[in-house]
């Protein structure tokens, strides 16, 4: 058995703008799905009653659907429904943030739910409104003790876009099945997106949890 | 928004092919129960390696563990496609590859929750029943067990919940599960719409209840110490 890693070489800047895409879905979607969470988290616990129900039925039902269907129906069946076309990207960011931002909702309540309710009554005594508990009580904690959790929500994002291969969003793992297709090398080819996959991920988680550990106290209460 | 004047929809293409859809929805059930067999035994294995082995055998299971639990599914999905036959020699069918890719992935993230469990538990203890008296397996199987255990399941259950849609993915190197046999009879019929809808609604019942189920369980097992 032989390999060849020159097709590495051959092929860099092809992969490289893989991994620039990758990385920009990756922190746009991640950012959408984190404002998206927030509101539906904000709006699940602070809003109309009758707006709750609709809510939990969305988070749970991205729980319960593949991150491969919700972006495949976004991009297939979205525009036959919407009478809109949209480019791979904006499939792949629509998708992604639809299915994430579930997620992220469920962050964002947990942290919310995790400060004593004590406090919300004494901030209340204190004669603020319930928007200022919000955010000067519990969200300046609840963020803090949420960040582990945003961390592997992060990893999981960079994860999934590599979902976001199969409706052609030119980024890594699309760009390595392209080239290890044209260079019959699949194995030099998929070894190497691992090695990149695992450089661009492994910062991630272990940089999350070094940040957490330095402002872990600030959570506390 | 204007109407699209063209579109006639036709749910009956769904009801035609129900036993393909039946067929594929019995697969990704297999596949899911299949690599929960292989992955808890090996994630019981791996876990006990990187806690108790050797040195050397420790830092070789954490770098399995890291590794895979840092790639993404869908790229080991596709390096097993290609690579594994190789590899072994053998001419492996879609389903036992997806089996492969799904298992060693599975096994990587079971073995880091029986880590976490097991870790979960307070040092105190085992020195306590060690001080009783127990041996470090008696300690082991009699006090650390029956608590982590109580840890350890609602996380089991929740990465079944998680194992169930990821058996999607291998849809991408032709194993005939539901998202692959709905793909295909979209690309058969040119019923997009509806076929991908019907994808998403058979997802959406067969997980709801799992992800339910595993909420329940959660709030059920709940451990304070």
């Amino acid at each position: 058995m032989e390999f060849d890693f020159a097709v590495i070489g051959d092929n860099w800047q092809f992969l490289a703008y893989g991994v620039w895409i990758t990385i920009l879905l990756s922190a746009v979607s991640g950012f959408t799905s984190l404002a998206a969470g927030l509101v539906i988290a904000l709006l699940r616990l602070y809003g109309p009653g009758w707006l709750r129900v609709p809510c939990v039925l969305y988070i749970d039902s991205m729980r319960a659907i593949p991150v491969l269907v919700v972006l495949v129906w976004t991009f297939f069946a979205l525009p036959i429904v919407a009478g809109v076309t949209m480019s791979p990207f904006t499939a792949a960011l629509i998708g992604l943030t639809v299915h994430l931002a579930a997620y992220a909702a469920e962050i964002v309540r947990a942290g919310i739910e995790s400060v004593r309710p004590g406090q919300t009554r004494a901030a209340l005594a204190l004669g603020m409104s319930r928007a200022q508990v919000v955010r000067r009580i519990l969200l300046p904690q609840a963020i803090v003790r949420m960040l582990p959790a945003f961390g592997s929500l992060l990893s999981v994002t960079i994860k999934d876009t590599a979902i976001a291969s199969v409706i052609a969003v030119p980024e890594l793992m699309r760009q390595s099945e392209t080239v290890a297709g044209q260079s019959f090398q699949p194995i030099e080819v998929f070894s190497f997106a691992i090695l990149l996959y695992f450089l661009m991920l492994f910062p991630v988680t272990r940089g999350v949890d070094r940040l957490y550990r330095r402002v872990a106290h600030l959570g506390r209460s | 928004m204007q109407a699209l004047p063209a579109m006639t929809l036709d749910w009956s293409v769904v009801w035609q092919h129900r036993d393909a859809l039946i067929a594929g929805t019995a697969t990704t059930f297999l596949l899911t129960i299949a690599t929960m067999a292989i992955a808890v035994p090996c994630g019981i294995l791996v876990a006990g390696l990187r806690l108790y082995a050797w040195r050397p055998v420790r830092a070789l299971a954490t770098g399995y563990v890291e590794l895979f639990r840092n790639l993404p599914l869908i790229l080991v999905v596709y390096w097993a496609f290609y690579v594994l036959p190789i590899l072994t020699g053998l001419g492996l069918s879609p389903l036992a590859t997806g089996l492969a890719a799904l298992s060693l992935n599975v096994t990587a993230y079971n073995a880091e929750t029986f880590r976490a469990g097991i870790n979960s538990i307070r040092r105190g203890q085992v020195e306590a029943a060690m001080a009783l008296g127990m041996t470090r397996a008696q300690a082991l199987r009699r006090v650390i067990v029956p608590q982590a255990l109580r840890r350890i399941l609602p996380v089991l259950a929740s990465t079944w919940v998680s194992l169930f849609k990821d058996t999607s993915l291998v849809s991408v190197i032709a194993v005939t599960e539901l998202a692959y046999v709905s793909m295909q009879v979209r690309a058969q019929t040119f019923r997009v719409l509806e076929m991908l809808t019907a994808m998403a609604v058979l997802y959406w019942l067969l997980g709801y209840p799992q992800a339910k189920l595993v909420d329940w369980m959660q709030r059920r097992m709940k451990v304070t110490e």
